[in-house]
């Protein structure tokens, strides 16, 4: 018998009460992902792809459906247990950047293996290789205000990289970017899924980010309406009706 | 050691914790100048006693404060000295007068009439052994440094203190009263001013010198036994000093007005405090929400915001007392008594700590914000 190595929902419905205006933000959503493949979810504004992926990563849990992650069924698990799960395979990246300003690059991703309970020796030395290798190694030592956005994303990274996770969620990590910094940051998403096998999910609407993805998941309305693989994108398994 | 999250973006961010911590190190200012101003004006009561040598004490029953002493029969000296652990005993004398100076005008004195011989135990501490020995002469008196100008005379001065001329033969220090003015002589020279202590040969206070200290307690038990407690009661010096304290404290609502402004003080450093770390919470939500989406427990971060907390009460604490410290020499340089001693300054310290803890707490309320879901919109 093999792990369950995949990251996989059934069946995924999530709705929003507002002042009594109900909305239902997914619907049915199934999907399986794997290892070693950047997916990217994609779609119009408000059609869900923010929401499936807190549901994916165990943020928030579903009113109805199950995931299943690395084997573990997330709906089953209390708050603790979830954050329990997260810190030890999860890692996210955000559109802003979300770092402490008072923290230089390398004690941004050292704070997170000071959690997860790693000593600082061996910390540091893991911070300072994953800063060299998104390319900040010369600037581990400035602070967010003394870096650029593209800079500040990839150490927000190499942050979420840094415990080596299973999992890596992303949403929208370069709207804020210009292009170049955008294709470096996609870049890295890629090779990291590729080199060590990490489940990357990753939303966009970006069309360099699309066109470097392994396989791009589009959403309409709550739903999945296109699922294609490859760089031609020729194994549409499924259409919008 | 693990990043200092708490220490490192209170560094970095000061001006936005400055608030806090001035509020803070005002609250403990507050608190301790408030404290030792009363403290030491109520304490001005039981100066007899604590500028006195003596290990023990022995006044009239049920006496609340030091300067209340009612006269007592001379014969309990003889019963004292049976005990073999008394060294000694000596008489004080309290009475009462009216000064008045060549330019005119009554000041109402308190007399105070010691045993004038050089090892005397009376105020021993409040002037050197020559200045006793100048009392020796009839009609010579001590007054205080800093009562000179309110008394309107000078060392080698003259005065009348009930009628009677006296003249001014040296200064006594530190004997300063916030109520009336302490007038120093010996025994006889108090006898003939004040009337009333002339006729008996009663006495105020006998002080009492032990053998050795440390047998106060034992000695004091001894005495106050139901027979001799109907003549006369016996107290340690501590005893009596902190029973003026408290009588005067109580007795003149000082002390509940020093509650009172030790309670706005807190207030006010806990809104301010809370306002600021809340103000601080809310600036880095965003990264809380982004440690918790990567599993960090709540807990942690609730750690990271009262180990803030902590820092701002210890920054505040250690201004507070630098101010009260620059307040004491102030005081100090002016004769005002301000009495600044450990008590004071560990009830202040523990309050305005609390009050930061307290602010902390309040602003881990704000930390619910920091829900990782909301970063995914
Ligand atoms: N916490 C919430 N409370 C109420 N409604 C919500 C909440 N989160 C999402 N919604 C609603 O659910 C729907 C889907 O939201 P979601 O954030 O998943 O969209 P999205 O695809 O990420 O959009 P965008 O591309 O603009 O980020 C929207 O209509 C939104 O208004
Ligand atoms: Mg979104």
């Amino acid at each position: 018998m093999t792990a369950d190595v995949s990251l996989r929902a059934w069946g995924l419905e999530k709705s929003y009460v507002v002042q009594s205006i109900r909305t239902q933000a997914l619907s049915g959503v199934s999907l399986a992902l794997h290892p070693g493949e950047l997916s990217l979810i994609s779609g119009p504004s408000g059609c869900g792809k923010s929401t499936l992926l807190s549901l994916l990563s165990g943020l928030s849990r579903p009113d109805r459906g199950e995931v299943r992650a690395l084997g573990t069924d997330l709906c089953a698990l209390d708050d603790a247990a979830r954050d329990a799960f997260r810190l030890v395979h999860c890692g996210f990246v955000f559109q802003g950047f979300n770092l402490f300003p008072a923290l230089d690059a390398l004690e941004q991703v050292q704070l997170v293996l000071d959690y997860c309970g790693i000593p600082h020796d061996v910390g540091r030395r893991a911070a300072a290789r994953v800063l060299d290798m998104v390319g900040l190694g010369p600037r581990q030592h400035l602070r967010p205000a003394e870096l650029s956005g593209g800079e500040k994303q990839r150490v927000a990274i190499a942050r979420a990289i840094v415990k080596r996770p299973r999992l890596l969620f992303a949403d929208e990590p370069t709207s804020a970017l210009d292009s170049v910094n955008g294709a470096i940051v996609t870049d890295l998403l890629r090779e990291i899924a590729h080199r060590s096998g990490t489940i990357v999910v990753c939303v966009s609407h970006d069309p360099r980010l699309i066109a470097r993805a392994d396989r791009v998941i589009e959403m309409e309305d709550g739903r999945l309406c296109r699922d294609s693989r490859g760089a031609s994108r020729s194994g549409a398994t499924e259409t919008c009706p | 050691m693990a990043v200092a999250l708490a220490r490192k973006t209170l560094v970095h961010e000061w001006r936005r914790f400055l608030p806090a911590v001035m509020s803070v190190g005002f609250s403990g200012v507050l608190i301790i100048v408030q404290g030792a101003l009363l403290l030491g004006i109520v304490g001005t009561n039981a100066l007899p006693v604590t500028q006195s040598r003596a290990d023990l004490w022995v006044g009239f029953p049920g006496t609340q404060s030091a300067d209340l002493g009612r006269s007592i029969d001379a014969g309990a000296a003889a019963e004292l000295l049976v005990d073999p652990r008394i060294l000694r005993v000596e008489p004080l004398l309290l009475g009462s007068g009216d000064w008045r100076g060549p330019r005119g005008g009554g000041v109402s004195v308190t007399l105070i009439g010691i045993d004038t011989r050089p090892d005397g135990l009376g105020l021993a501490e409040a002037m050197p052994r020559s200045g006793r020995a100048l009392l020796t002469e009839p009609a010579t008196v001590l007054v205080d440094a800093a009562d000179l100008d309110k008394l309107g005379t000078a060392i080698g001065g003259a005065a009348e203190i009930n009628g009677q001329r006296v003249r001014v033969v040296g200064t006594t220090d530190g004997m300063r009263a916030m109520g009336g003015v302490n007038v120093v002589a010996s025994l006889a020279t108090v006898r003939a001013l004040d009337r009333s202590l002339a006729a008996a040969g009663d006495v105020t206070y006998y002080l009492a010198a032990l053998r050795s200290p440390g047998a106060a307690r034992a000695v004091k038990a001894r005495f106050s036994q139901s027979e001799t407690r109907k003549r006369f009661e016996v107290w340690t010096a501590e005893d009596l000093a902190g029973r003026s304290v408290r009588y005067w404290l109580l007795e003149s609502g000082a002390g509940v007005g020093f509650i009172f402004a030790t309670i706005v003080a807190l207030l006010v450093g806990t809104l301010i405090t809370s306002q600021t770390l809340t103000a601080a919470v809310a600036a880095s939500t965003p990264q809380y929400a982004t440690l918790r989406a990567i599993g960090v427990p709540f807990p942690k971060l609730r750690r990271i915001v009262v180990e803030q907390a902590a820092w701002v009460g210890a920054v505040g604490l250690a201004l507070g007392l630098a101010g009260s410290l620059l307040a004491a020499a102030l005081a100090y340089l002016n004769g005002i008594p301000f009495a600044l001693g450990p008590g004071i300054m560990a009830l202040s310290g523990g309050l305005v700590l609390s009050v930061a803890l307290l602010a902390g707490v309040l602003a881990l309320r704000r930390l619910r914000h920091a829900d990782p879901a909301a970063l995914l919109r």
